[in-house]
């Protein structure tokens, strides 16, 4: 064989190799959660894996993260190239990546996704500001009151509707051993989630006014601080350390007669008795009894691929991921915690077919419908203010509540301390 | 001299309280991995297991990636073992054999490196890393894990050193061996003792790295265990079996170290005391 003809055989082996090659050629995308414990991974996989395989162009894999690292190491990872094609957020978590030019306007994919499906107008709100939607919502969470039937009604007592049933009914369920309800005041955003659920019921919702200045040091705001401490005394003494999993504890165990949870379904079912009918939830109660309001916010994930054919997959995925057929077993990869942020998806047979959410409908019916009056700090009344960020960071709202209950200042002078705090921080 | 007997008993008492320290926060975590949910999460915490299960245990190895962390934890410990000692070895014998300039100076130097709160260098390493192509792999874990380890490592080992009757190395020396076959067949087995140390040391502290290790490894699949095991606790909702699951299991290859060169570790001790 001729060398000329060598290396014209051999061109045209490796032409004949790269067509298979191009034909199956794949968009590769990283995905970033924070839904790290293993039953929430293997869903996500589940539903990654029967993308994947109905669209063999493109290749999603995900990548777990964890909330309490993903702060720092998003932008970092970013900065340097290395981050993810989408990442889920929370709306105090967005405004960061927004900051650094992470993001792009994605208002018209999410109008089109709103035709088609019906956002809840409040998960889309947390995220338009600035000119812009810098986030596709996807489920959402909202606090409630969890007790047990059982024994409220053994103690004479009704579910309460006001702050002042609400003291009465803790006082009157701490007994030796047992605690009428279980508060947090620890500097962490579970505290925080549980403040603010207090002051959204005591006409202190707002922490900025329409000009979009402070707001904090209210008459409502004090007074909504001070009748957390005064519940206080009837939470165990650990409960100034607690985060959620440690409430959840002295619930499921029959220690606290009530706390404030986003949901404790899957704890109560697995490692307590698990009977529906004694378990009971219901909002949080109001100063007057009137309107019931919690703290309520709709995850979402940032499209972050700058690339085109990525960015335009990375919308296929998220198409893909609202079809009611595939949103519904996506939102109870947590069952009772997470909640639908579409209208089809609230009515999604893959959402109410699911064991858990079945046996637990009633509680999972009246989670959905209080959280229709739910808001979040920094993101009230339509308005949104992203340097809330900052004060969400520092936990700002549960470091007031410490100034009163650890370290037993005046609930005035913490909140007048609590709000220079936050013009320290966002100035 | 015989001691008094109140003597004995105050020394058994404060053995006993030590023990007890020491031993019950382990006594709860093993035992409440095998225990039931209900009892797990009750109130009042049971001394003695009332239930018995394995259903802990059996979820984390078969629901989660704990095997992957596990396994990665261990690469990365031993290897950065493996590192800091061939790397300490040397240089505390050179601290402690040679004369230069500024010896004692740098030598007192290298512990600046515990000065700085690893949160402090976490970002600007981080940047450096990225530049190098090495976030995301376990190589970037390994010099951290080295970096932080050896100037120690070199500080307890060079005092091991100085610890040898100078006698035994000029004796070698006069027979003519070099520098280095000294250090491997004479210096090296006498400081066997200070080795083991500083192979427990660098292994435990790599083993229990978190903060770089959380934000310097971006897969699962390559994730180390303490970082691993925080995500697979959840956040909203704690899995207390599966949590003490994963912390009396991760504590294993710990006691297996210690069961191995502690003994060796002890040996040497008493060795040392007799000669």
């Amino acid at each position: 064989m001729t060398t000329d003809r060598r290396s014209r055989l051999l061109a045209g082996a490796a032409l004949a190799a790269t067509l298979p090659l191009g034909a199956a050629a794949q968009t590769e995308l990283t995905l970033w959660h924070m839904e790290q414990p293993p039953h929430r991974v293997e869903r996500v996989q589940t539903l990654l894996d029967e993308f994947n395989e109905s669209h063999p162009d493109i290749e999603i894999r995900q990548e777990p993260q964890n909330w309490g690292e993903v702060y720092a190491k998003a932008p970092a990872a970013l900065a340097a190239g290395a981050g993810p094609d989408l990442l889920f957020a929370i709306p105090d978590f967005t405004p960061i990546l927004k900051g650094m030019g992470a993001l792009d306007d994605v208002g018209d994919f999410v109008e089109e996704l709103d035709a088609e499906h019906d956002f809840i107008d409040a998960a889309v709100e947390a995220y338009s500001y600035d000119d812009g939607v810098w986030a596709v919502p996807l489920y959402n969470m909202s606090m409630n009151l969890w007790y047990r039937p059982s024994v409220l009604e053994d103690a004479g007592i009704d579910v309460p509707e006001t702050w002042e049933d609400w003291r009465s009914a803790a006082e009157a369920l701490t007994t030796d051993g047992t605690y009428g309800m279980g508060l947090p005041a620890n500097r962490q955003l579970y505290t925080d989630q549980t403040v603010y659920s207090v002051m959204t019921n005591g006409g202190a919702s707002e922490i900025y006014d329409e000009e979009g200045s402070l707001r904090f040091d209210t008459p409502e705001t004090v007074g909504a601080y001070a009748f957390y401490d005064d519940m206080l005394a009837f939470s165990p003494p650990d409960a100034p350390s607690w985060t959620w999993g440690e409430a959840e504890a002295c619930f499921a165990s029959r220690a606290c007669a009530m706390i404030l949870q986003f949901s404790v379904i899957s704890t109560y079912d697995t490692q307590a008795e698990g009977d529906p009918a004694d378990l009971g939830v219901a909002a949080i109660p109001s100063k007057d009894g009137e309107t019931h309001n919690t703290i309520a916010y709709a995850n979402a994930v940032m499209l972050l691929s700058r690339d085109e054919e990525k960015l335009e997959a990375s919308k296929t995925f998220v198409r893909w991921l609202l079809q009611p057929e595939n949103y519904g077993r996506f939102l109870n990869m947590e069952p009772g915690l997470f909640m639908p942020v579409t209208a089809d998806g609230a009515e999604a047979d893959s959402f109410w077919s699911d064991p858990i959410v079945e046996t637990y409908r009633d509680q999972i019916e009246t989670v959905i419908e209080n959280s229709r009056n739910g808001m979040l700090f920094g993101f009230t009344s339509g308005r949104v203010f992203p340097a809330i960020a900052a004060i969400s960071a520092q936990n700002v709202l549960a470091e007031t509540l410490q100034s009163i209950a650890v370290s037993g200042e005046d609930p005035a002078q913490a909140v007048a301390a609590g709000e220079a705090r936050m013009q320290d921080l966002t100035d | 001299m015989r001691r008094p007997p109140r003597w004995n008993l105050a020394l058994g008492a404060v053995l006993l309280l030590l023990a007890a320290l020491v031993a019950l926060p382990f006594w709860f975590v093993l035992t409440g991995s095998i225990k039931v949910p209900a009892e797990i999460i009750a109130r009042t915490p049971t001394i003695v297991p009332e239930s018995f299960t394995l259903q802990h245990y059996a979820k984390l190895l078969a629901a989660s990636d704990y095997p992957v962390y596990m396994l990665n934890s261990l690469v990365v410990a031993t290897i950065s073992t493996a590192i800091t000692l061939i790397l300490a070895i040397p240089s505390a014998y050179a601290f402690f054999r040679m004369s230069f300039r500024g010896r004692e100076t740098l030598y007192r130097a290298i512990l600046l490196a515990y000065a700085f709160p690893s949160i402090v260098i976490l970002i600007p390493l981080f940047g450096i890393f990225a530049k190098l192509g090495l976030i995301d792999s376990r190589l970037a874990l390994v010099l951290v894990n080295v970096a932080f380890a050896l100037p120690f490592a070199i500080w307890l080992l060079r005092s091991f050193f100085a610890g040898i009757p100078v006698e035994i190395e000029e004796a070698a020396r006069l027979d003519g061996g070099p520098p280095f076959t000294v250090l491997r067949r004479i210096m090296i087995p006498l400081v066997a003792p200070g080795i083991a140390a500083v192979a427990v040391f660098a292994f435990v502290t790599a083993w229990t790295e978190y903060v770089f290790a959380s934000v310097m490894i971006l897969s699962d699949a390559k994730r180390t265990v303490p970082v691993g095991f925080s995500g697979i606790i959840g956040q909203y909702q704690i899995d207390w079996g599966l949590l003490l699951a994963g912390a009396s299991l991760s504590i294993l290859p710990v006691v297996i170290l210690f069961a191995f060169v502690g003994r060796w570790f002890v040996a040497g001790l008493t060795e040392g005391a007799v000669k």
